[in-house]
């Protein structure tokens, strides 16, 4: 039933009107039950908002991820002092190369090494009296397999929770061998850490420097008390990060036209 | 001389800034959402009020300068519009003053191509071969096509030159390609030009329908503020109703996928449902609204006579009843894809009365062949339920470039206006003929072409000089190759106002070097009514000049000195006062240039002082007739807001065996326009470098297409090599593809049809039917 017929042929038009008007006054007799609006939600509303039924794309959908335990701006505990304060040296320290999966730096008790339980902390944050630190918030807690990626220190391992034993919680981070965990074995070094391209302005919004494979979503590193000094932004109140901060891209060179430009080939349309 | 007036101006710089850097810095931190970041210390440079250029929302910026240049910018916690914040499009924006290819000397065509010339010589040319063209061929043979980004003293000048001055009609800007849908729309069901509500409206709704707008990419800080109207009260809705999965979808509450072109069916349906469920918000209706039928069957613009009168047919609320019978939710699901049951669910949002709604549409439901139709029916669903013109109740049409909302075409530059009501009103023509002080017969009574047919004039030879400022047509316009090859026939002379070489500066006979946004004196609108000045805070390089002076340099060639009798120094202000006297009655009063220049934005009609953030609404508007009840819709003789009887009529061209895709074209956060601005500025260039073929992963399997390879788009105009990306940043549903069109490397135009909507002149340069080639050779085997 193209309206195009609708507006063209009359029998059409007609036969189509009186079958709409059938149609309209069964539904309309169907319909019409309340008459005040009430606050429905359909049936559908219940699944996925987004319509595909795909997983959202991360790059994009992430950063709107929100997770109460996330979000400094909500009201969380008067700040503590915390027993490994995070920077980005101790936050490098324990990632190989950049975009590594950080290693664990703790023991695990029998149950978290085989359960994983690992989100009843990292989903959410907060204060750990275990460890007397502000917990790292994972921005990717439904991917439940964490130890495929993270991988610990076989020693702390084996070390039954809860420890007290200063010299394995400070092995967990210090080796002998500064800036390393462990020696190596293998003559390697990791590429750069990304730096922040040289800004114009100190006004301008610094790009974003690191790829967003499994990091999305900003404010899991970039906000809370467990977010990593250098790196905590001022203003996570801003939900839509990337409206001024930009993923760097790629190295394009400066926009350059092509050498016809202006020359004698005019209205050069190919 | 120059380095005189150079001096004298840093002068006046130093003069101005010490007053407003005291208001500047004010503790106006304290009356907004935003929390002021207390230890933080800038250095201490001079920050200056300016609206950004790069959309339509016109945010507030302070840019510091230091040296005579730009050096800075934040958001202005001042201006209402952004509340101290921008977007990345801002914040970069005044680097894009400063790149190496910047035009800063006139260029005349020789027969090696374009060469450096002095700027008087090149003034000297223009004038003679608009006279010569004139002589020979007729004053309806010359043209002006200006910008969407042209201020409004910019808009003014072209207006004054060419309908009273020269007095041909041909006067046309990109505005016809951003926003006449928006204004016919607003002028059939309301009976006048400029949004109705404000950008407040956000921050008193409680569920926001973004209808076919992926708002989080073309309208960011006023998505910013829809999201922090969410975080404040979580039961606030943001709805997404789209034909691809966007930014937009993630950060909204429900994102509900629907076919392009299905949005009159939809729109319809809701209203339908409205009805049927009782909803229908009768006290307001009886009393302020009339119903109204149009023409239909007005075909798509692909000839020149096509656009349409409308006639408005006295119809009935029993005759719209019966009007939108069919239109049943399963009809709108049968035909958009949208289910049934959501189109119900949208129904209750709209038909809730607890409940303020605001709907917010762009590009995807004005660039189009009904584009006039779609802003009435979202204006009728407002009507029906009476959320309108108040605050949080609102319909809003987003128009994409700092003056195509609201001001380049009251200051009369599209063909059938004037800087006040149109050229075919005698009344009109003759306030327009005494404030200008030219004889009443000057203004010529009939309008000639709209966007569209003004460069088909061109490729007929009709029309034989064109000046073109402040746009970049050779990129925007569908169709493209037709016109590129229209510009560059013989016997056509081209003038281009431009700041950086373009594909249309590509075309020209004469380039003039344009002073930009910051180089020179200015007021931009925004789509909220606003007009908000900024002062000239750093020199133009080499010889650039405004559009604005260049005209008036070529007018006082031709002699016509008389019509411009001011001073470079002040030519804004003087103009601005007799802009003004156009407006000297209530419903469009404007402020006061000194107001203009103190104030961050003024929002008009103003009425003793006072802005009018509401207009029809009798409690806020002082045009309004309060006897009249709460509202007042005085734009139509009747003071009633008319709901149209509009049907869904089919698009003009709709995938086919043969072409059998639907491509849409849109933009990203980066990049403005057709780039040129943006693309200069090495962080949105590196983010987003060149344009990219959105594609669904099902289609890319089927069609044998790896991410990243190479394929040929190919519509019934023509074709272009692009490269696919899947799973990028938006996510095209089956046999659906999207380009972004900043990039003048894939002109994408060329694939568009050049269909316009028949009421109001505007293209459709968003949608048309094409099919995806692999390349061999360039893919391996």
């Amino acid at each position: 039933m193209s309206s195009r017929a609708h507006a063209s042929s009359g029998v059409g038009q007609r036969l189509f009107l009186i079958a709409s008007a059938v149609v309209a006054i069964a539904a309309l007799v169907v319909a019409f039950g309340p008459t005040a609006a009430k606050r429905v939600e359909p049936a559908t509303a219940a699944a996925s908002p987004f319509p595909t039924g795909e997983p959202p794309l991360a790059a994009e959908a992430d950063v709107f991820r929100t997770n109460a335990g996330v979000l400094a701006i909500d009201p969380g505990p008067a700040p503590r002092r915390s027993a490994h304060p995070r920077t980005l040296a101790t936050w490098r320290n324990l990632r190989a190369f950049p975009g590594a999966p950080p290693r664990i730096p703790h023991g695990l008790t029998p149950d978290e090494f085989q359960n994983g339980s690992c989100n009843t902390c990292h989903e959410r944050g907060g204060y750990s009296q275990r460890f007397g630190a502000y917990v790292p918030i994972t921005p990717h807690p439904e991917m439940g397999a964490c130890l495929q990626c993270h991988v610990g220190d076989g020693q702390l391992m084996a070390i039954a929770l809860p420890s007290t034993d200063p010299s394995a919680r400070c092995r967990q981070c210090h080796t002998p061998e500064a800036g390393r965990w462990t020696e190596s074995t293998v003559d390697w070094r990791p590429i750069a850490w990304p730096r922040l391209p040289r800004r114009a302005a100190a006004s301008e919004p610094p790009p974003i420097p690191h790829t967003l494979e499994f990091r999305a979503n900003c404010l899991s590193c970039h906000a809370a008390p467990a977010a990593v000094a250098e790196i905590r932004t001022t203003h996570p109140e801003r939900a839509d990060c990337k409206q001024c901060h930009l993923p760097a891209g790629e190295e394009a060179g400066e926009f350059a036209r092509p050498a016809r430009a202006g020359g004698a080939h005019r209205g050069g349309a190919s | 001389m120059r380095s005189v007036e150079r001096r004298e101006f840093l002068k006046g710089i130093a003069a101005v800034s010490a007053a407003t850097a005291g208001s500047a810095l004010a503790p106006t931190a304290l009356l907004c959402a935003t929390p002021s970041y207390a230890g933080e210390t800038e250095p201490p440079v001079d920050w200056r009020k300016a609206p950004c250029r790069m959309c339509g929302v016109g945010c507030g910026l302070l840019v510091a300068i230091e040296n005579g240049r730009a050096g800075a910018v934040k958001g202005d916690s001042a201006s209402t519009v952004g509340n101290g914040l921008a977007c990345a499009k801002g914040y970069y924006s005044v680097q894009a003053l400063y790149g190496r290819d910047r035009i800063s000397r006139a260029r005349i065509r020789r027969d090696s191509g374009l060469a450096d010339a002095p700027i008087s010589e090149a003034l000297d040319l223009v004038a003679q071969r608009l006279r010569e063209t004139i002589r020979q061929h007729g004053k309806d043979s010359v043209a002006i096509y200006g910008s969407a980004q042209w201020t409004i003293p910019d808009a003014y000048v072209a207006s004054k030159l060419f309908k009273g001055g020269i007095g041909t009609n041909n006067v046309e800007s990109s505005s016809r390609l951003y926003a006449a849908s928006t204004m016919t729309g607003l002028e059939t069901s309301f009976g006048l030009d400029g949004s109705i509500g404000s950008y407040e409206d956000v921050d008193h709704a409680d569920a926001f329908i973004l209808w076919d707008i992926n708002l989080a990419e073309t309208d960011p800080v006023l998505f910013s503020r829809m999201l922090d109207r969410r975080r404040r009260d979580r039961s606030v809705r943001i709805v997404d109703l789209t034909t691809r999965t966007t930014r937009t979808s993630y950060a909204s509450d429900r994102s509900l996928l629907h076919a392009p072109h299905s949005g009159l069916t939809i729109a319809n349906a809701i209203a339908r449902e409205i009805v049927a469920r009782g909803w229908v918000n009768r006290h307001f209706v009886d009393r302020h609204v009339a119903f109204k039928r149009g023409k239909t069957g007005i075909g798509h613009g692909l000839t020149d006579d096509a656009l349409v009168a409308d006639g408005a047919i006295a119809s009935s609320l029993d005759e719209y009843k019966s009007f939108l019978s069919p239109y049943t939710a399963e009809r709108a699901q049968q035909l958009s894809g949208l289910g049934a049951d959501d189109v119900r669910w949208l129904a209750t949002l709209y038909g809730d009365r607890a409940r303020k709604v605001m709907t917010v549409w762009g590009a995807e439901a004005n660039r189009h062949s009904r584009g006039t139709w779609q802003n009435n029916l979202l204006y009728n669903i407002h009507l029906l339920v009476g959320k309108i013109a108040t605050p949080g109740n609102a319909a809003l049409s987003l128009t994409g470039q700092p003056s195509g909302g609201s001001s380049v075409h009251d200051a009369g530059t599209l063909t059938h206006t004037l800087p006040r009501g149109v050229v075919a009103s005698a009344s009109d023509r003759r306030r327009a003929a005494a404030i200008w002080g030219v004889a009443e017969d000057v203004i010529a009574p009939r309008p000639t072409r709209t966007a569209l047919p003004l460069f088909r004039a061109l490729d007929r030879g009709d029309i034989r000089f064109l000046w073109i400022q402040a746009t970049n047509p050779m990129v925007s316009l569908p169709n493209l190759a037709r016109y590129r090859r229209a510009a560059a026939k013989e016997g056509r002379f081209v003038v281009v106002s431009e700041a950086y070489p373009t594909p249309t500066s590509d075309v020209a006979d004469v380039v003039l070097p344009a002073a930009m946004w910051l180089e020179r004196e200015g007021v931009f609108a925004n789509v909220e009514r606003p007009a908000q000045h900024f002062d000239q805070l750093v020199p133009p390089p080499g010889e650039a000049m405004s559009d604005a002076w260049q005209m008036i340099e070529v007018a006082r060639r031709m002699g016509l000195s008389r019509l411009f009798p001011w001073d470079r120094r002040d030519h804004v202000a003087r103009i601005w006062e007799e802009y003004r006297r156009f407006h000297d009655q209530p419903r469009s009063a404007l402020p006061a240039f000194s107001d203009l220049r103190e104030r961050r934005g003024v929002v008009w009609p103003i009425a003793g002082g006072r802005e009018t953030k509401w207009r029809y609404n009798t409690a806020r508007d002082a045009a309004a007739d309060r006897a009249r009840g709460d509202f007042d819709f005085y734009g139509h003789a009747d003071h009633k807001a008319w709901i149209w009887l509009r049907p869904h009529e089919p698009p003009a061209e709709s995938p086919d065996r043969a072409f059998p895709f639907w491509l849409t074209v849109g933009a990203v956060l980066e990049h403005s326009g057709a780039g040129a601005m943006t693309r200069r500025i090495p962080t949105l260039h590196r983010s987003v470098p060149r344009a990219y073929l959105e594609m669904n992963r099902e289609d890319a399997r089927r069609l044998g297409i790896a991410n990243r390879e190479v394929v040929r788009l190919v519509s019934r105009r023509g074709s272009l090599e692009i490269e696919a990306r899947i799973d990028y940043r938006s996510r095209p549903p089956r046999g659906q593809l999207f380009v972004p069109s900043f990039d003048e490397g894939v002109p994408v135009g060329q694939l568009m049809l050049d269909a316009f909507c028949p009421l109001s002149g505007q293209p459709d340069t968003t949608i048309c039917a094409v099919r995806v080639e692999r390349v061999r050779g360039r893919n391996g085997p």
